[in-house]
């Protein structure tokens, strides 16, 4: 279809297509093509949004992990401006770095929890959550007493809790130590940093979907359009691996709220929490809460088969 | 024609110079032909621009516009992808024949198994793309300015096997396509080696798709050993009938000579891997029902249903009659002596594995989900318009790739009006 | 003949050859991996020689919330503002002599009936301290303040303490990291009604709603094993 659209060599007579007896089927040809070039050129053009949306800086940003103290300056100052822009709030974008020794662990009582959904909306409203579809980073399981299978659970549940014959298990990223997302990302965009946090560069993904197949645990999240969150509403206290607003296409997990943990804070499902079910801290001080729980509570990991060796742990009274 | 042909081969220009040249003129000379063939390419271009428009307002407007989920990540253009490279694998079976074997009656059509393999990795490409959340950042993936997880993500293996398939039958089929041009013997040295690792490739490709899947713990559906051979013997299926059909409509056109005894081979070929791909899928159902547990959940959903939910159930049960219909066509005796119903039966074959491999392959690994939830997927308008787009432009090229060899391989063509 | 055959033997060679180093390349970081993992499992257990950074040097406290002052009671009536007008226990129990035969609500005559009482098989005076309504008591008598009623809860609920002093029972918020800032805890009461402790029912409020989940609901796995 592409012939005789301006080669360089259409002057050259020793060209077999130009000796062609009938120049009205070349001209009918060329005709042709250009005509097909043009539906092609309005067929793509949605994609005039591409430059709109995306800057030449943001196409040419590199890996994180090859970002200068002055590139991610420029950077967060660029993301900041955006938000602003495109959302109308007035961020702050930080970086927290994992602070040396510490590795966090996780732990929920399925004793105490009763579904109350809390942490969910905390999550929700903390990592700047697509508010359309009131996305967040954990899911809650109702399950029926007497089984750990999850065939048996359901999501959806919106009856008054704890019903009788059922507990309640929350799950979220488990920060596996053997994390498969982080294994099958074709560019390494996901990857595990020292305090055991699994995170993810939104700049870099280029939206395979392929961790998001790979996770057992459903913790990961892709953006399918861009997130609506009312300019009220958003979280201002945001990290660039963290809960900054996420591009669209990109995928995004739960991170343990590292802007606030990685300052020595809370998570905020924690917080959250009414029946203080969830347990948070540092896997490497033997005096912490979390290793309290490990070594005096009946503890159990989420689909241990798998290896995936989670750092979020689960225990009954 | 054969004047300026003549002409060319008075005065062998430096090769390197000329190759382009000679692809150039081939592009040129496939451009040519009868009314059917220009209405032929016309539908294929305008299916392929409603698919360009559909996949430009997917990537502008997001992925919503697809039907795809968190739970369902994956859906028509993976299942699509899938099928696709097997396909591109199923054309070496004519190779294996024909170099392994040395049979020579081969060495004609051979050609055709790896122009179809080429359009069918363009194809697979494609797939790729269009499912990407940001395509524009593709670049990411390029080994030195990117960042590319090779050896561990399974997904670089299969940029690297798909490319490597696509470089091998370039060269391969440009390379004896130019030898028979200048009129020169194919020197062995230039393509054998390269016809014997694209052997080894085909089975790559496939294999490495295989355990794009099968490597996935989390996804009991798909994490059988089996997944692999059953690739393989199923593209062993799509692949040949692909070839048979297209060795058919060769045979009517004008100017043909294609001997019987490839299809016959073929068609052997068939006779025993349809079976073998009927009995794997029989061993996957036994060992998923027979045992039962929580793993059973995918198998059960697929083929009856899942509380409920069974929108997957006639797709399986379509394919499965598919492919037992075919199979009982392909060991009649009567399939050697019916062109029409050796098409019929390669239809149903080559539709069946579709159904099976796509639709029946990847969207129940994500049904119920991790946290066993069920939510059930069906391609939205935007994807099937995406999908036919890719499977139109997947035409075109085989069409003009095919054209091209017939124009090198048939002196005389140029004097006769073909389509 | 012999060409092709010494080519084909070369090929084997070098496929065997590729599919070694990149059988190598794929086990190589698996197990670096794992010898990395039992190296964080040795500092894991291997306890007073890692850091200990945190709980070392706490810079900041942990604060337990207390309840200001003791109950008040409702009067009924209502002052010049038109607030409710409540008292403290005291200003009725200082002139009326306690009953210690009173042990549920339904033996109450007067006061307090409207109270929901569901605490095991205890009675008003195991807590209620009958010489001085403004405080609690003991099992051995002692007085308590209402701000410490922790003391009391934890005679009969030691595990629940425990678990508490570790973190693992009662809602807090704050830092988790002592030498960043303070951690502020719930009490037994901020929780638990005393006279009810039983955790009451909640409604769930906040769904996510995953793209399709709208229409499709939950699938019915729990009705199924309801017996429906």
């Amino acid at each position: 279809m592409n012939i005789g659209t301006g080669n360089p060599d259409q002057k050259n007579t020793s060209l077999p297509i130009l000796g062609q007896p009938t120049s009205r089927r070349t001209a009918l040809k060329v005709a042709g093509a250009a005509l097909g070039l043009a539906a092609f050129g309005k067929a793509i053009s949605p994609l005039m949004a591409i430059p709109e949306n995306v800057s030449v800086d943001e196409f040419l940003q590199q890996h994180y992990k090859e970002l200068s103290d002055d590139d991610k300056t420029a950077i967060f100052a660029r993301l900041e401006k955006e938000t602003r822009e495109d959302y109308g709030a007035d961020v702050k974008i930080s970086d927290s770095r994992p602070i040396p020794g510490v590795k966090f662990g996780y732990a929920i009582s399925l004793s105490k929890c009763n579904g109350n959904g809390k942490c969910m909306e905390a999550c929700n409203q903390e990592n700047n959550h697509h508010r359309g579809v009131d996305q967040s980073y954990i899911r809650v399981l109702e399950m029926s007493k007497g089984s750990l299978d999850m065939d048996q659970g359901n999501t959806t549940y919106d009856h008054t809790v704890p019903q009788d014959d059922k507990y309640y298990m929350p799950v979220q990223c488990q920060q596996c130590d053997n994390p498969p997302c982080v294994t099958v990302c074709p560019v390494e965009a996901t990857w595990k940093e020292d305090d055991g946090i699994v995170v993810v560069d939104y700049n870099w993904c280029i939206g395979c979907r392929y961790c998001e197949a790979a996770c057992p645990y459903h913790a990961r999240r892709f953006n399918w359009e861009q997130p609506e969150i009312p300019a009220e509403e958003m979280n201002p206290d945001q990290g660039y691996l963290s809960n900054r607003v996420r591009p669209q296409g990109t995928m995004e997990k739960c991170h343990f709220c590292l802007h606030r943990t990685r300052e020595g804070r809370l998570p905020a499902c924690l917080e959250a929490c009414p029946t203080g079910a969830r347990v948070f801290g540092d896997l490497n001080d033997p005096d912490s809460d979390i290793n309290w729980v490990l070594k005096n509570k009946r503890v159990f990991i989420l689909k241990e088969d798998l290896g995936t060796r989670p750092n979020f742990f689960y225990f009954f009274d | 024609m054969s004047t300026t042909t003549g002409k060319l081969l008075e005065q062998p220009p430096h090769y390197v110079r000329n190759y382009p040249r000679f692809i150039w003129w081939a592009l040129g000379e496939s451009t040519n032909g009868n009314w059917l063939f220009y209405l032929w390419m016309f539908v294929l271009t305008c299916v392929a621009l409603v698919g360009a428009n559909a996949w430009a307002v997917q990537v502008a407007d997001g992925m919503i516009v697809t039907n795809m989920t968190d739970h369902v990540s994956w859906g028509l253009y993976i299942a699509n992808f899938t099928f696709m490279v097997g396909v591109a694998a199923g054309g070496v079976m004519m190779v294996i024949p024909a170099y392994l074997y040395h049979d020579k009656k081969m060495h004609d059509v051979v050609i055709v198994g790896e122009l179809l393999a080429i359009s069918a990795i363009v194809m697979c490409l494609l797939f790729v793309v269009a499912d990407l959340g940001r395509p524009e950042r593709f670049w990411h993936m390029i080994p030195g300015i990117g960042r590319f997880n090779w050896p561990m993500s399974m997904l670089t293996w299969d940029v690297i096997v798909l490319n490597g398939y696509l470089l091998l039958n370039l060269h391969v089929c440009g390379y004896l396509m130019y030898m028979r041009f200048l009129g020169q013997q194919p020197n062995p040295r230039w393509y054998v080696p390269f016809v014997m690792i694209s052997i080894f490739w085909a089975i790559s490709i496939h294999t490495v798709t295989a355990f794009l899947y099968c490597g996935l713990g989390g996804r009991p559906f798909w994490n059988t050993a089996l997944l692999a051979p059953r690739f393989l013997v199923s593209a062993f299926v799509a692949g040949p009938a692909f070839i048979l059909i297209l060795l058919a409509i060769l045979k009517r056109l004008p100017g043909q000579t294609i001997d019987a005894g490839p299809s016959r081979l073929l068609i052997n070929i068939i006779r025993v891997t349809i079976l073998t791909n009927l009995l794997m899928i029989v061993s996957e159902v036994f060992t998923e029902f027979y045992s039962g547990g929580a793993h059973t959940a995918s198998t059960m959903y697929l083929f009856l249903g899942l509380h409920g939910f069974d929108a997957l159930v006639p797709w399986i049960w379509t394919a499965i009659a598919f492919n037992v219909i075919a199979a009982a066509i392909f060991l009649s005796p009567r399939i050697f002596r019916s062109t029409p119903l050796l098409i019929v039966a390669c239809l149903l074959a080559f539709v069946g594995s579709w159904i099976e491999k796509g639709m029946g392959l990847i969207v129940p690994g994500f049904i119920p989900s991790t946290l066993h939830e069920i939510v059930e997927y069906l391609p939205s308008l935007t994807e099937w318009k995406v999908s036919a787009g890719i499977w139109a432009l997947g035409l075109m090229v085989l069409t003009v790739l095919l054209k091209m060899a017939r124009t090198v391989f048939n002196d005389a063509v140029a004097e006769t009006p073909v389509p | 003949m012999s060409n092709s055959a010494t080519a084909r033997s070369t090929l084997l060679l070098v496929v065997t050859a590729t599919a070694m180093v990149a059988a190598w390349l794929i086990i190589r970081p698996v197990l670096a991996d794992r010898n990395e993992s039992n190296a964080t499992d040795v500092t894991l257990t291997s306890t007073s020689t890692t850091t200990g950074n945190t709980t070392a040097n706490p810079k900041y406290q942990v604060t337990v919330r207390k309840p200001t002052t003791g109950p008040r009671i409702s009067t009924g009536l209502q002052d010049v503002n038109g607030n409710v007008a409540t008292v403290a226990c005291g200003t009725c129990h200082s002139n009326r002599a306690p009953n210690i035969k009173t042990k549920t609500v339904a033996d109450l005559k007067h006061f307090h009936r409207s109270l929901q009482l569901s605490h095991g098989s205890i009675s008003c005076l195991s807590c209620h301290n009958s010489s001085d309504y403004d405080a609690l008591k003991l099992a051995d008598g002692t007085r308590v303040e209402f701000t410490e009623v922790m003391t009391l809860c934890a005679q009969c609920h030691g595990p629940q303490m425990r678990d508490y002093e570790h973190g693992t029972h009662g809602g807090m918020s704050g830092y988790w990291d002592l030498s960043r800032g303070p951690q502020a805890k719930n009490n037994c009461v901020d929780c638990h009604n005393p006279h009810a402790p039983q955790f009451p029912k909640m409604k769930p409020t906040f769904k996510p709603q995953d793209r399709f989940l709208k229409k499709a609901t939950t699938h019915p796995a729990s009705l199924r094993t309801n017996g429906l």
